[in-house]
Order: C-alpha cells, then structure tokens, then sequence
C-alpha cells in the first residue's frame, strides 16, 4: 500500500498558522515578486478569483475583502520539513514529492488502514498545526486520486482509504472520472484517449496493455496498470508537469563528505535545469532534502530547506546557486543516502516578466543555456558538467506584504499576548 | 531551526574535525580523548522535539506575577497535551494569547490575568488550543536584553 499525504491549501494555511485573525479570511498568496496569485485559501476561490490572475488586475472591490501576503518560502519549507519529521516517525518510508506533498511507501505494513490514516493527519494537525488529507491505495497512482477524493470530504479527518483495486466504491469513482485527472495523463493524451473513446479513469484501465503500449507510450501502459492495482510506476517517472520538479536519487553507498554531495546536487540541478527549459518552463522556488538510510542502524536524519529564487529561472547555474547555498546550510556530518532538488511555482517561459523592476532572466543567459542544452545533446551529457559555484551575496526581491519568518529569525518571533 | 534532524544522537553531533583539533603539536592523541563527552546543548535541552516546538515572544506584563514577563521567550511544544496549571497559547479574538488553564469543579478554564477579562470555558479537543508553553527564557539586565516598554496598553 502506498500513501500520498497532501497539506490542504498549504501557503494559505501556513499564513494562517501565526495570524490566527486570518482564520475564515479569504487569503491569497502571491508569486515572487508580488506578480500574481499563486496560492488560495478555500475563501479565496469561492470568491472567484482565478488562479494565476496578475495582483493588478484583481477587482478593486474585491481586492478590499481579500488579505493578500507575498510568498514566504523560508516558512514555507521550515513548516514542510516538520510536517516530514513528524511522518517519518511513524511510517518506514516517506518521500517528498513537492513542498507540500509527499508519499508514503506502506509496503510490508499490516495495518488497519483508517486508523493509521486518521493518526497520520491528526498527528501533523496537532504538531505542527496544519491541515493535511491522506488518500491510501494499492498503488502511488490510485493513492493520489484517494487524496483527491479525502480532501473532498466535510468531515474530519480526511482520510480516503481503498484497500483493493476493484472495490466498488473505487470502480464507481473512475467511472465518473476524466483520464485527464489521472496522474501523468495530460491534456494531450486525453485528447487523443479520447479520439479512441476512452473517456473515463475506467475505461482507461480496462484497455489492453498492449493496445496502449502500441498506441501510446510504455509509461501510459503502466498508468493503467496502477490504476488496476499494481504498482510499477517509481516516483522519478512521473512528475506534475505544471506544479513542481522533482529531481532525486539514492545513492550506490552513503555519502559524507559535503563536496561529494555537492557534485551529487550539481548533477541534478543540471537535469532540472534541462527539464525545466525541455518544457518551456522556470521556476520560483527551490528546495533541497537528505537523508540518511531510515533501515539502517544508528541515527536518522531527514533535513530539507527552500528558498526563493531571485527571479524565475530555467537557468541551470542560478539553480545550482540557489541549492548549494541550501546544501551548505543543511549538511551535518552523517552517512547519507538521498539527495534530492525540488522545483515549486513552475510557469511557462513565455509569461516571463520582464519590467526592469520584476527582474528576470537576461536574454544571453537564455543564449548560454540553449548552448548548453545542444553541446550536452550533440557531444553527450558528460561533455559539459555544471563545475563548481561560488556562494553568492544575498539577493532582494519585491514582497510587500511577505509574513515573518516565524520560525526561522529570532528578530520576527510571532509575539503573543498576556491576557 | 531550519533544520530537522531526528534523534540526533549525542555521538554523532560531536564535529568530526575535533580529532584533529585535540592533537597537540607533536601529533600525539590527547589522553583526555577517552572521556571527552559532547558538550552541553542548551538548544537539545529546550527542544525535545524539534517539529512540533516553535518559539514566540511574549508581549505584555499582565502575568508578571507568575514570572512571565514582557519580551520574555516562550518555548511551545505543541505536541503535549494541555493539563490543568499549564500555560497556553491559544488564538483568542484571532489574536495569539498566553492563559492560564485551570479547573473549577469538573470544568476546564482558561484564567486571563488582566483585570476586566472574563475567564473562557475550555474543551478537552478546544479549537483554539495553539500550544502549551514548556518553558518562558527570561533576560536579567547583564544580558543587555531587556525588552523595551511592553506595548500592551491596559
């Protein structure tokens, strides 16, 4: 069985967590550099404010009823690595797979399964104080859309468990649902599904396999073999296309030493960089995790930070900046295992801001980049390899309305009052 | 606190350059070595559980009486549960709180320390529960700390 835990509206409530007079507010968070909304509260969307809508454009009237804060990865992710902690003390297993998601690999467990469920997310509610739902399957595959379908519940605590691939109520739920609303089926692919009239999560697992191996790709063959109870997909294969990036690997033998994690980090900084630019992408936000063997013998450490970066970039050197500055700051001595990079607020290339005063990416850095892509395509990837980066000054950035860093600054401690 | 290690063993934590550190000149181990002990953190001694403890400020004189003062640091652990003589956080009129939790009879209250206040019936699973206060870190005047005048009007 595997679980995805998934932190409900998860900047919102983050914002919420220290400001407690935000509570019932429609709260919208905003993207780096104050450009657009990027983050709502279940308040925000009743009102009809659409994701991604420029902060300009918002509706005066509306703007008044609203609270608006700029993103504060720095809470963000200290809040994100205490919602890990306090999983990885009770499941074996657990790996991120976005600032505000991750997955629990339940295998070899004998467990009623509500009952962990329910104790999973009160525990994260209790300790760190944030809302989160649990959806928990036979597969990664089914285990999101079971999220899915807890956090659709009114009651608490949100928990969504299907213990076989053909429970009734589950084959009652694909029925009903889109292909497109499967994990790793695009909207491309639904299109296309749909030309040959498979218009339902159902009708999907029910093609033959080698009818969408044929037609489609391996990856989709396997999709449908998931949502029949059978997982085969590993994480690294499939990845939300607009949300987040997820570059991450185990290694052969622990590693110690900083530099050799360094060139670890470099390696998949090179290959976000490179996904990002393949999918005419950039991102805002960076996060780096380690952690050391949970089955072996001796200490655990679990560590992850993010930062913001700059201004969004698909630019391999600037990731690179960004996460080794992280990685200095979260290594320890200690045997790991994983290293991983994550890539949060992920917007297509095109809407790249470009005023003088958002900051972006300059032209000749989008020349060095392409270079870079067609030397490691033509001559092969170990042709040229990201070297080492020096450790940059810090940056600024517009974020008129960012909260504290409650947790991370002895100078912006949240005050409570005597009564 | 931006980083999360889980049980981090006393072993461990002791840097791994000190054993070149405690070499003398010559290069000959320092006798001393076979009782070096990691030394005292006061961090891993507040901090019982890093995910679930979070620090605040605590603004205002009202529980002077109790020793809580102005600008004095509060250590919450949200992980334990609230018992009667505790002090709280809670989130009352959405503004972050410091009462007293007490019993009368059978009942649960949080107890205000300002004059005028009205005590506030509590529930074993109360919503506005946001922590229970394990320790408030007080500056003496040697520290050059001391808060400036509490902001808190009466």
């Amino acid at each position: 069985m595997f679980a995805l835990i998934d932190c409900n509206n998860f900047y919102a409530a983050c914002e919420r967590l220290f400001e407690p007079r935000l509570e019932g507010v429609p709260v919208g968070v905003l993207s780096n550099n104050d450009g657009c909304v990027i983050a709502r509260s279940e308040e925000f969307k009743a009102l009809d404010i659409p994701m991604g809508i420029p902060t300009h454009k918002i509706d005066p009237a509306l703007r008044r009823r609203v609270v608006l804060k700029s993103s504060n990865y720095t809470l963000y992710g200290d809040l994100s690595a205490r919602v890990q902690q306090v999983l990885a003390r009770q499941v074996p297993t657990l790996e991120p797979y976005s600032i505000d998601e991750c997955f629990l690999d339940l295998r070899g467990l004998q467990e009623d399964w509500h009952a962990l469920g329910a104790r999973l997310v009160r525990s994260v509610v209790r300790e760190v104080g944030l809302p989160v739902s649990i959806g928990i399957a036979p597969t990664r595959t089914l285990a999101k859309l079971a999220n899915r379908q807890a956090k659709a519940q009114s009651t608490r605590p949100q928990v969504c468990v299907w213990t076989h691939a053909d429970a009734p109520d589950l084959t009652a739920h694909l029925r009903r649902l889109s292909p497109r609303d499967v994990w790793g089926v695009g909207e491309r692919l639904n299109a296309r599904l749909a030309g040959m009239g498979v218009l339902t999560a159902a009708a999907l697992r029910e093609t033959p396999d080698s009818e969408l191996r044929r037609r489609f790709s391996v990856v989709l063959a396997r999709t449908a073999t998931e949502l029949n109870g059978h997982p085969c997909l590993s994480m690294s294969d499939l990845e939300t296309p607009r949300r987040s990036i997820l570059c991450s690997r185990s290694f052969g033998r622990p590693l110690r030493d900083h530099n050799a994690l360094a060139g670890a980090l470099r390696h998949h900084c090179q290959r976000a960089g490179e996904k990002l630019r393949r999918d005419a992408m950039q991102a805002s936000a960076i996060g780096v995790y380690l952690r050391t063997n949970p089955h072996h013998a001796g200490t655990f450490r679990h560590a992850c930070e993010w930062t913001a970066l700059p201004f969004p970039s698909a630019d391999t050197q600037q990731l690179n900046r960004a996460a080794q500055r992280l990685l200095a700051r979260l290594w320890q001595p200690a045997a790991y295992q994983k290293l991983g990079i994550m890539l949060a607020e992920l917007t297509p290339r095109q809407q790249s801001q470009t005023t003088l005063f958002d900051g972006a990416e300059p032209a000749r850095r989008e020349a060095l980049m392409e270079a870079w892509d067609a030397i490691r395509a033509r001559y092969g990837r170990q042709a040229l390899t990201l070297g080492p980066q020096p450790i940059d000054a810090s940056w600024q950035m517009n974020s008129a309305y960012r909260s504290a860093c409650y947790t991370t600054r002895w100078d912006e401690l949240p005050r409570a009052r005597a009564r | 606190m931006s980083m999360t290690p889980i049980a981090l063993a006393a072993s461990t934590s002791a840097p791994a350059s000190s054993d070149t550190l405690s070499r003398g000149a010559s290069g000959f181990p320092s006798p001393a070595d076979d009782y070096r002990e990691a030394p005292l953190d006061l961090h891993h001694h507040l901090v019982r559980r890093p995910a679930s403890t979070f620090f605040m400020r605590l603004e205002g004189d009202d529980h002077r009486h109790a020793g809580l003062h102005h600008g004095d640091l509060l250590v919450i652990d949200r992980a334990i549960s609230p018992r009667p003589g505790h002090w709280l956080v809670a989130a009352i009129d959405g503004e972050l709180s410091v009462l007293h939790l007490e019993r009368r009879e059978a009942q649960l209250y949080l107890a205000p320390s300002r004059p005028g206040l009205a005590t506030l019936p509590f529930e074993a699973d109360d919503d506005r529960l946001w922590g229970v206060i394990c320790y408030a870190i007080h500056a003496l005047p040697a520290t050059g700390e001391e808060p400036a005048e509490s902001s808190c009007l009466r």
